[in-house]
């Protein structure tokens, strides 16, 4: 018999031997979400170089190792940049096991849509927006991140409205995350028969069963205006008519019935008359293929290459992006039949991509999960984190119309008192369950001035690195500083 | 386009401030405004209804609750307006759906004052435009720009609060000197706001440096409604830019014995109210107060002395150039034959049409449409 002493020594000998002999497969939860081990190399050009530029935009921003691996790729920096664009495009190669096992964790990511209902509404948005926070941090698929941002806020859906309370979960997971370095057209599909997008739009009420019956245009309107050919695309009043009416009899199941928020088509309910939409005819009696043919005119149409084109420069170009790159990136959509990663690679292989250095203004999420990368934080994502986001009108799954949080720095100007008052508390150590290590991150970085170039990807000047007397206050310092406001 | 370094600022005087007060629970609206000369109000409420000689006469058939009495001054002076008989559409008579309904300005995403700040016609840009007082995220401000939950003045300050803290308050001088050199260097839009956040900063300590004093001889109570109203003041006139406040005065759900329920939040909400008035001085002029609830209770009185869940209710609405000294709209009447549902006061204005003329009058002109989807508005005349 063993005495409860020798239980308890048992039990803390277990512990004691950490996670080390536990195999990642088996660890669960965010302490396999660890700061890599130094020595790190940190930039030492005095302007941005090409590789920390790379990661300025394919990234949100570096980790501590991530500027020497990188610029190890290969001889020069060009060559390396490269590799690390074709890398990035191919995340499926890339292992990410790490933090799946900690995001495997909140189990309402995996929940069936149906089941999705069996949970309180703001935990669900609780835990979308924390895996949308803990993957920007910690996922080494960036660049498919950055994406999985930017088509969130291309295809918004404010998770407030109706049952979008329960169903933006299942749009985060099935459509963006499916589709985000996929093909535009099936994207562009998946989002139009997305349960969450038929409630955000009205698509579930767009119907005609009588001839009285005045189709929804709300869902038609923004398709045509923002998901494809932007608002000065060239099409009409008529067309976003004409093009309701062939989307008429899509709805969602809803209250109290069994399969709620499945979605389904009613031919009842559908306008089986001709319509011209753009100019192209579509014959009656097409009933649910109706849907078909306004995408197939839609995805792939000049104006949508155009208006997805310059949306993607204003990302990761700048605020008015060059025509040059836009009318590359244009082509090559066209070209490719509306196929994400190509574009990219067409995209960051132009002149002015690669001239366009700290051009943009991170937004407040970029902001946040840059400070919270280059520090090497351990966080929870939280409430404390979201606390912050919510200040600067920048939480994820939030912004309440359908156009999506605003890519151009003007409209963030009035976040700096919270970006500053982000940098000091993260700095003190003051954010509840987030931490950050100042004297291993400098020790690692051979010293705080090689901190300071790894933070800001560049070396800093003096006024960057002086006049703070204590460590913590000099990170804030750099955290807060302008040229960390960049990227 | 404006100048966006200009609207950043934020600073400016002319900067106007909404307060949007929210009675949960559902305040009864008949006994906060009583119709004393309407027959059917006192036949209803034999035992619970705000006697004729006891409300303060204001228009010959309204009258105010007596314990509402500070807010007379306000409507002497023309500086408040009501409209009865407000509400929504919304006939779920519950709490929750109700309040919900109405702070997203119906169904859709974000609330309906996020939406107005987001979309008016100058985006606002002060660090400190929208602040919520108390604990909680209150919904009519989702989607706005930015919002601060706020329960002192410590929330805006960059030297973290003592409390708590592990680490000793540092002074922020030398941090605000490092940020003040590195921002003024630059002429761009980033180092602009820069600028304009510091100054906005250095408000902020100079008042958290110094004790409040209201003003006029404002007499606040001691509860969170008081409190929360008094910082308000302090924030308006420090200019930093302050452009929507949420506030609410919670428990007005008078199923049981209505007086013990409202006449201690009806002397807090008139004590508050009348203490801000007085407090804000001439910078009423830029301010708006809107008093509202989600729905108002059955005109029957309810065996224990209290009334059950109805439809439409009162609205108190506050501030410069409005059409004060009037109760704005029409009065549906309380006969049988005019109730709605099982025995309600009608909802004959939307409080989006009470609302819309306010927010019109800040610069929401076409963007009305965004901030009220899907409803045919029809504002009231309220200036």
């Amino acid at each position: 018999m063993i005495t409860r002493k020798q239980f308890l020594l048992a039990g803390a000998a277990l512990t004691l031997t950490g996670c080390a002999d536990i195999p990642p497969e088996f660890r669960l939860g965010l302490r396999t979400l660890e700061p890599e081990p130094g020595p790190f190399r940190a930039p030492v050009s005095d302007s941005v170089d090409l590789v920390s530029h790379a990661l300025d935009r394919l990234s949100f921003g570096p980790r501590a190792g991530d500027y020497g691996r990188v610029a190890s790729l290969a001889g020069t920096q060009q060559d390396a940049v490269h590799r690390y664009i074709e890398e990035q495009l191919s995340p499926r190669d890339i292992d990410d096991s790490t933090l799946d096992h900690a995001i495997r964790r909140i189990e309402t990511l995996s929940e069936p849509l149906g089941e999705l209902f069996e949970y309180k509404e703001k935990v669900l948005l609780g835990d979308i927006t924390r895996a949308a926070l803990l993957r920007a941090t910690w996922s080494k698929r960036q660049l498919y991140e950055k994406m999985v941002h930017f088509w969130t806020d291309h295809f918004n859906i404010d998770s407030s409205k109706g049952d979008c309370r329960w169903l933006k979960a299942a749009d985060d997971r099935d459509v963006i995350r499916v589709h985000a370095l996929g093909s535009f057209p099936q994207l562009l599909r998946a989002s139009a028969l997305s349960p969450a997008m038929l409630w955000y739009l009205d698509g579930r009420v767009n119907r005609k069963q009588k001839d009285a019956d005045k189709p929804n245009e709300n869902y038609a309107r923004e398709l045509l205006e923002l998901h494809t050919l932007g608002i000065h695309g060239g099409y009409t009043q008529h067309d976003v008519m004409e093009v309701a009416r062939c989307l008429t009899g899509w709805t969602v199941r809803t209250v109290k019935q069994f399969n709620k928020g499945r979605v389904e088509f009613h031919g009842e309910q559908h306008d089986d008359g001709e319509k011209t939409v753009l100019g192209r005819t579509i014959p009656p009696g097409l009933g649910a293929q109706d849907f078909d043919r306004v995408l197939d005119i839609l995805s792939l149409h000049p104006a949508t290459a155009h208006h997805l084109a310059e949306k993607l420069c204003r990302h990761f170009i700048a605020d008015d992006p060059p025509a040059a790159a836009i009318d590359k990136v244009e082509r090559s959509f066209l070209a490719e039949g509306g196929e994400i990663r190509p574009v990219l690679r067409t995209l960051f292989t132009t002149p002015e991509f690669l001239a366009s250095r700290r051009t943009k203004i991170k937004r407040p999420f970029e902001f946040i999960v840059s400070a919270l990368r280059v520090t090497q934080a351990e966080t929870d994502a939280g409430p404390a984190i979201l606390d912050y986001l919510v200040r600067m009108g920048h939480a994820p799954f939030q912004y309440p119309t359908p156009e999506g949080y605003s890519d151009r720095a003007v409209h963030w100007m009035g976040t700096l008192l919270w970006r500053w008052k982000f940098a000091v508390a993260l700095s003190r150590n003051e954010i509840r369950s987030t931490s950050v290590h100042l004297d291993q991150c400098a020790k690692d970085f051979g010293g705080e001035s090689g901190l300071a170039a790894h933070i800001l990807g560049r070396r800093p000047l003096p006024e960057e690195i002086t006049g703070c007397p204590t460590p913590q206050d000099r990170l804030a310092l750099l955290l807060a500083s302008p040229e960390f406001q960049r990227c | 386009m404006p100048d966006p370094v200009a609207a950043v600022s934020g600073n400016g005087d002319d900067t106007q401030t909404l307060i949007v007060v929210f009675l949960r629970g559902a305040a009864d609206g008949l006994t906060l405004v009583p119709p004393i000369e309407d027959e059917n109000y006192y036949r209803a409420r034999p035992r619970i209804s705000v006697p004729k000689q006891d409300a303060i006469p204001l228009n010959g058939f309204f009258g105010l609750h007596a314990l509402l009495k500070p807010l007379k001054r306000l409507w002497d002076d023309g500086h408040l307006a009501i409209v009865h008989a407000a509400g929504t559409e919304d006939d779920s008579r519950s709490h929750f759906d109700a309040q919900d309904f109405m702070e997203h300005g119906g169904v859709a995403g974000g609330g309906w004052l996020g939406r107005f700040l987001r979309f008016r016609d100058r985006p606002p840009q002060s660090p400190l435009s929208a602040v919520a007082l108390g604990k909680k995220f209150p919904e009519c401000l989702r989607g706005a720009p930015s919002v601060t939950v706020m329960q002192s003045m410590d929330d805006f300050s960059l030297q973290p609060k003592a409390v708590g803290a592990k680490q000793p308050s540092p002074n922020p001088d030398q941090l605000i000197g490092g940020l003040e050199r590195l921002y003024a260097g630059q002429r761009d839009l980033l180092a602009g706001a820069g600028r304009d956040t510091l100054q906005a900063l250095s408000r902020i300590e100079r008042m958290r440096a110094s004790v409040y004093h209201p003003e006029n001889g404002a007499l606040y109570g001691k509860d969170n409604f008081s409190l929360g109203l008094r910082q308000a003041a302090q924030l308006i006139k420090a200019r930093v830019g302050l452009e929507a406040v949420s506030l609410d005065l919670e428990g007005w759900d008078s199923h049981f014995t209505q007086s013990t329920v409202m006449n201690p939040l009806m002397t807090t909400l008139a004590t508050g109210l009348a203490a801000f008035y007085a407090d804000l001085g001439p910078a009423v002029e830029r301010t708006t107060v809107m008093v509202m609830t989600e729905f108002g209770r059955r005109v029957q009185e309810n065996s224990s002395f209290g009334t059950d869940h109805g439809m439409g209710s009162v609205m108190l609405l506050i501030g410069g150039g409005i059409l004060g000294r009037k109760v704005i709209g029409k009065w549906p009447g309380l006969a049988a034959d005019f109730l709605t549902g099982p025995g309600d006061l009608q909802v004959v204005h939307n409080y989006r049409n009470v609302l819309a003329p306010i927010l019109t009058r800040q610069g929401a002109g076409p963007y009305l449409r965004t901030i009220f989807p899907d409803f045919a508005l029809e504002p009231l005349p309220l200036y």
